[in-house]
């Protein structure tokens, strides 16, 4: 009976956090409906009275999102395909050697990870400005985020090709392929939900990263959604319905895909953890 | 008969540790070899050199004639039998058979048809479009041995196969490995930690320790005069039983000591007197008799019984134990007598623990001593 009791009291706990946690998310959505006028009420109304649905295409059409969403779509692919083609590689090297340098290159590689993106900017940029690369921003945002999220991926990826047993690969040698075979036929079809898995979160990430496209892109033609939303906050702001009905349709297709993706993406990430 | 197999003094280092130590090996064609010995051993290693996994550091590896120091594995022609099967866990039974022979460029319904022959030899016909993970144990196993047969190899490498099947299967499945072995006039290689597979499955077993090389030979010609105490323990079982021992004043037989209590035992031929070395003596050579009977009693400690035998530990330090066919009537407490053929009882130096053969007369330190007072005399 007390276990009983137990779960019920685990279970409202879990409900309030999770409440808590996805509220901001759900004033996003009712806000944008909200008409301004009830926007300001006091007290809040948590249910919108009148719903505005024309708001969407109303700042669609004013924002030119569709635009914005076209170059952040740009730079999230642009960066997936980079950080995949080399960091696959990678991985596929650090969780197969285990020496002194793999351990030095490891922790190398997790330092990166604590570096803030504010804080690296600076250097970037000059470095960037150099090289000529700021004259094709949207390629300087790809790398800049590439070199950002790499270590990410990399340490998600070795951990899937480390649990891919070692004999298998040893049975492909013996049956008569190569080492590249091996590696394509046998290593990476069943490491391939783990890369999957990893390059869906790190598109994610791509997808709404601010801070490198807002210092490197000056162009508007070339600002993603994340700048654009940006751009759309002035110190004086009080369209806050338009603000987030662009951010609905903004994270809208990402929260889809991750809703629809989650059983996969949890089982990838702990797929490496139970075997 | 043509050799299969060559090592010419193969060495293996893992930075300073030395895994392989001076290996010496010929494999006849046709021949079923079983590499023996405890884990770290170096057996497996020496199999994963076979394959190419491994790089030998020094000396020679030929198979077939052919110098294999540096070829990598896809161009040995050897086939291998992992412990853990190393099914493609993303292929049916089918593909994995093929696999090999879809690398190799054979055509895709030519693989498919050497795969149902296989198949059909191997019972796994019914099973063609599951995947590994769909399979039992027993059934994984015959996938593992089936893509190693279809690419009819120069040498078949088993990987302690059996040990991940229950005890029953892996009994039926040794006959059935040896069975497939004679039929494909195959050269295998067979590496197992256990002495019982590699007694009654191989033509020739090798007997590995510390990376070293102990003994080889025919199974029987191990069990019956095993070159130091070491193959003496491991082949057999139950173990061979040791007892320290030194030589009477008369030279033709030996004390055994079990602390408390002595025992003398006649060896059949002589050997310098006071001279102390390790005697073994095998479980089932022991003979009870009545009391008094044979050459010592022993006071009896703890009897078992499978049905078919019965195991008797006597109460003495260093323990005994006797193997008795069908069911003795020894009870705990009761003192037994104990009947030794002298043929039967093996002697080892107890400092090299190397056989010391009775019927030469020769004892590791006799000629020394015999040179040094040749030395004094001139």
């Amino acid at each position: 009976m007390s276990d009983q009791l137990r779960n019920r009291v685990m279970l409202a706990v879990a409900l309030l956090l999770a409440a808590i946690y996805l509220f901001p998310l759900y004033w996003m959505y009712i806000t944008a409906l909200k008409t301004g006028s009830s926007m300001f009420a006091t007290p809040p109304k948590f249910l919108p009275s009148e719903p505005q649905w024309g708001i969407y295409a109303f700042v669609w059409e004013s924002r030119n999102m569709g635009r914005y969403l076209w170059n952040s779509l740009v730079i999230a692919l642009g960066a997936v395909s980079l950080i995949a083609v080399l960091g696959v590689g990678c991985a596929y090297v650090l969780a197969r050697y285990r020496n002194v340098w793999v351990d030095i290159g490891l922790f190398l590689i997790l330092m990166l990870q604590v570096l803030p993106a504010s804080l690296m900017i600076t250097p970037i940029f000059v470095g960037f400005s150099q090289f000529g690369l700021l004259d094709t921003p949207r390629f300087a945002v790809i790398l800049a985020i590439a070199a950002k999220s790499m270590p990410f991926f990399v340490v998600l990826v070795r951990a899937t090709f480390m649990s891919v047993p070692m004999e298998l690969e040893e049975a492909a040698l013996v049956d008569g392929n190569s080492r590249i075979g091996a590696f394509f036929n046998i290593v990476l079809p069943l490491a391939r939900n783990g890369i999957l898995v990893s390059a869906i979160l790190i598109f994610m990430q791509a997808f709404g990263e601010f801070v490198y496209s807002k210092s490197m892109i000056q162009d508007i033609e070339l600002q993603p959604a994340s700048v654009g939303l940006n751009s759309f906050m002035g110190p004086n702001t009080n369209e806050w319905n338009n603000i987030m009905a662009y951010a609905t349709i903004y994270v809208t297709p990402i929260l889809a895909a991750f809703i629809l993706l989650q059983r996969r993406i949890v089982s990838g990430l702990t797929s490496g953890a139970l075997k | 008969m043509t050799l299969q197999i060559e090592l010419n003094g193969v060495n293996k280092f893992y930075g300073a540790f030395h895994a392989l130590k001076d290996i010496n090996l010929a494999i006849e064609e046709g021949t079923f070899v079983a590499l023996v010995g405890p884990s770290g051993c170096g057996k497996s290693t020496l199999l994963r050199s076979l394959a190419g996994l491994e790089k030998i550091s020094t000396g020679e590896m030929k198979i077939a004639g052919a110098r294999m120091n540096d070829v990598p594995p896809r161009k040995r022609d050897v086939a291998m039998v992992f412990q853990s099967y190393a099914l493609y866990p993303h292929m049916t039974v089918e593909e994995n058979l093929t696999y090999s022979l879809r690398i190799r460029g054979v055509k895709k319904a030519e693989a498919r048809k050497a795969a149902e022959e296989v198949a059909a030899t191997t019972g796994l016909s019914h099973l063609m479009k599951r995947y590994p993970r769909e399979l039992s144990g027993g059934q994984r196993q015959r996938v593992a041995m089936s893509r190693a047969i279809i690419r009819h190899p120069k040498a078949f490498l088993f990987d302690e196969p059996l040990s991940n099947l229950d005890a029953a299967l892996r009994v039926h499945m040794r006959k059935e490995i040896r069975a497939l072995h004679d039929r494909l006039n195959a050269t295998s290689v067979y590496v197992t930690h256990d002495q019982i597979e590699a007694m009654t499955m191989a033509d020739h077993v090798v007997v590995m320790r510390d990376g070293i090389i102990e003994q080889q030979g025919r199974p029987l010609d191990l069990y019956d005069r095993p070159a130091n105490k070491f193959v003496a323990g491991f082949i057999g079982s139950p173990a061979m039983n040791f007892i320290p021992a030194i030589v009477a004043d008369d030279g033709a037989q030996v004390v055994l000591d079990f602390g408390k209590t002595q025992a003398k035992l006649a060896i059949g031929s002589r050997l310098s007197p006071g001279t102390s070395l390790t005697a073994g003596i095998r479980p089932e050579h022991i003979k009870i008799v009545a009391e008094g009977q044979g050459a010592f009693d022993v006071p009896v400690g703890i009897v078992e019984s499978t049905g078919s035998a019965t195991f008797i530990t006597s109460a003495t330090q260093p323990e005994l134990t006797i193997v008795e066919t069908g069911r003795g009537g020894a009870k705990s407490g009761d003192i037994i007598g104990l009947a030794i053929e002298p043929a039967q009882l093996h002697l080892f130096d107890t400092a090299t623990g190397r056989r010391i053969e009775p019927q030469s007369g020769q004892v590791g330190i006799e000629p020394l001593r015999h040179l040094h007072l040749a030395g004094h005399a001139s």
